[in-house]
């Protein structure tokens, strides 16, 4: 039967590709546990040390940071902005591999989406899905990237990603079934906002 | 439909899931016909959509939202509780129907249900985890097939397509049908009941107007009546003035086989009195006093008063 070989082929094309996706968001997802509680995930967003997260997992002025080699490092809580769910952690390091990152308004519904994360806290879980609905630029409930993927407590602050292992959004909450992630423009924005009060201060940028 | 997998086939794959999405999402309405949130619906001829009959709650104002946000009035050309669908129709020929898919489909198939519970067109990735014969309903409609879901459908999905990687519509989804899961009512189904609707306004069925249930008949009671089943139907009710009624069916009588086809559970009778045998003469061979007798009825059709 040469059809079912060619099947068989094609989905395990699929599988590996799938299988790259999730070792290269596993090399930009951290563990983050604050004051004892089960761990949240997070994203190295930039070479120099910045870890994006949750707020709600990052309540206090500090946490602890698990990379992914099992490194333990203390992290300083920079920014929070629990309107966005956003928070900025600084690790030190000047050697952390950031993520790649796409803009989740570019994204049309049914596009597949993988999420990393450690769900009920089992670590660096993957799970699949697809995009229910892309955001828009609007404010409210419109301005989230909805995806129909199985997530669970513990998947907070972790990555939701693009076919291509870029990071389309910060997975935040889980309404109705359906996985509520902050995209990346929003993320970048606040970032920007982080950056621009750190220039602002007496570090320097 | 293939995409150009500039990032291989998982990025391929993931084109062609959106590309259904985005195909078939042209032909995906909003219907506004309850409270709360809008239920979905599918355009299925030009200017004819069928949903789902659980969310249409009301049979005037309704209005549906078109894939590119322009608002139409459409009014209630019919609906069929018993297969949970209804058919809208529109003023004018707006939309551009669905392509239905072809024949079963298979366990393990990806498949797409498509929503519209707003303005935009949502989506949830699945596979048909069961394949089935035809089966009834617990309000007596017949479905062609039994298709069972590993998928999340979520509000407002009711009414919308289950939508194969091809982009073409396997069925209708609704989870009016059964209580804990969706289920979806294969497109030769909705074919089928939508004609009926268009032109009658109703799904006629057959009716004889009797109840029954299910009863053992001893061995003693088989022998004398000269058969091999061990179970009939006794009949509990007759409506006055139905078919049964006419026919000479009486309260007691025991329904052993309907033309030569024995009948064990209430279903059985329901399975033979589709919409064709109406007018048609059944026989009922029943058993009376201990003895067996042939009763003839003329099938009539089912009252139109449940909902």
């Amino acid at each position: 039967m040469p059809g079912a070989e060619s099947i068989l082929r094609g989905a395990l094309g699929v599988e590996t590709a799938l299988a790259e996706v999730a070792e290269r968001l596993g090399r930009v997802t951290v563990q983050v546990r604050a004051g004892g509680r089960s761990a949240g995930a997070g994203v190295v967003w930039l070479r120099n040390g910045v870890v994006i997260t949750n707020a709600h997992v990052a309540p206090g002025p500090r946490a602890e940071v698990v990379l992914p080699d099992g490194r333990v490092l203390t992290a300083v809580v920079t920014a929070r902005d629990p309107r966005r769910d956003l928070a900025a952690l600084a690790v030190t390091g000047d050697d952390l591999e950031p993520a790649l990152r796409a803009d989740a308004r570019g994204l049309r519904a049914g596009e597949l989406v993988v999420a990393l994360g450690h769900p009920l806290g089992v670590a660096y879980a993957a799970a699949l899905g697809v995009v229910h609905r892309a955001p828009t630029g609007a404010r409210g409930p419109a301005g989230w990237l909805h995806a129909d993927i199985l997530l669970a407590p513990g998947n907070s602050g972790g990555p939701l990603a693009d076919t291509q292992g870029r990071v389309v959004g910060i997975n935040a909450m889980i309404v109705g079934g359906l996985g509520i992630a902050v995209p990346t423009h929003v993320v970048e924005a606040f970032v920007r906002d982080v950056e621009t009060a750190m220039r602002g201060g007496a570090r320097a940028a | 439909m293939s995409a150009s997998s500039s990032g291989g086939p998982l990025a391929a794959l993931s084109d062609d899931l959106a590309a259904a999405v985005d195909t078939v999402g042209r032909s995906v309405v909003a219907i506004h016909a309850r409270r709360r949130i809008p239920a979905s619906g599918v355009v299925w001829q030009p200017g004819v959509i069928v949903a789902a009959h659980h969310t249409i709650q009301r049979d005037d104002d309704i209005t549906v939202t078109l894939h590119d946000g322009t608002t139409a009035t459409a009014t209630l050309a019919g609906r069929d509780p018993s297969t949970d669908l209804a058919v809208l129709r529109l003023a004018n020929a707006a939309g551009a129907p669905a392509a239905a898919a072809d024949g079963a489909p298979r366990v393990g198939q990806l498949v797409l249900a498509l929503g519209r519970p707003g303005t935009a067109v949502t989506a949830s990735l699945g596979i048909v985890s069961a394949v089935g014969g035809e089966w009834r309903t617990w309000q007596g409609g017949t479905i062609d097939r039994f298709i069972r879901l590993d998928l999340s459908v979520y509000d407002g999905f009711s009414g919308g397509p289950l939508v194969d990687a091809g982009g073409r519509v396997v069925g209708i989804n609704t989870s009016g049908l059964a209580r804990a899961t969706a289920l979806t009512v294969p497109a030769s189904t909705v074919a089928r009941v939508t004609g009926q609707l268009l032109s009658r306004g109703h799904v006629a069925r057959g009716w004889l107007g009797i109840a029954t249930q299910p009863v053992r008949l001893p061995p003693p009671l088989q022998r004398s009546l000269g058969t091999e089943a061990d179970g009939g139907l006794v009949v509990v009710n007759v409506e006055p003035e139905s078919p049964a009624d006419r026919g000479g069916l009486l309260i007691g009588d025991i329904l052993i086989a309907l033309d030569d086809v024995p009948v064990r559970d209430p279903g059985d009778v329901l399975a033979a009195l589709g919409g064709d045998r109406i007018g048609k003469v059944v026989t009922l061979r029943v058993a009376r006093g201990g003895r067996a007798e042939q009763v003839s009825v003329t099938v009539g059709e089912r009252p139109r008063a449940r909902r």
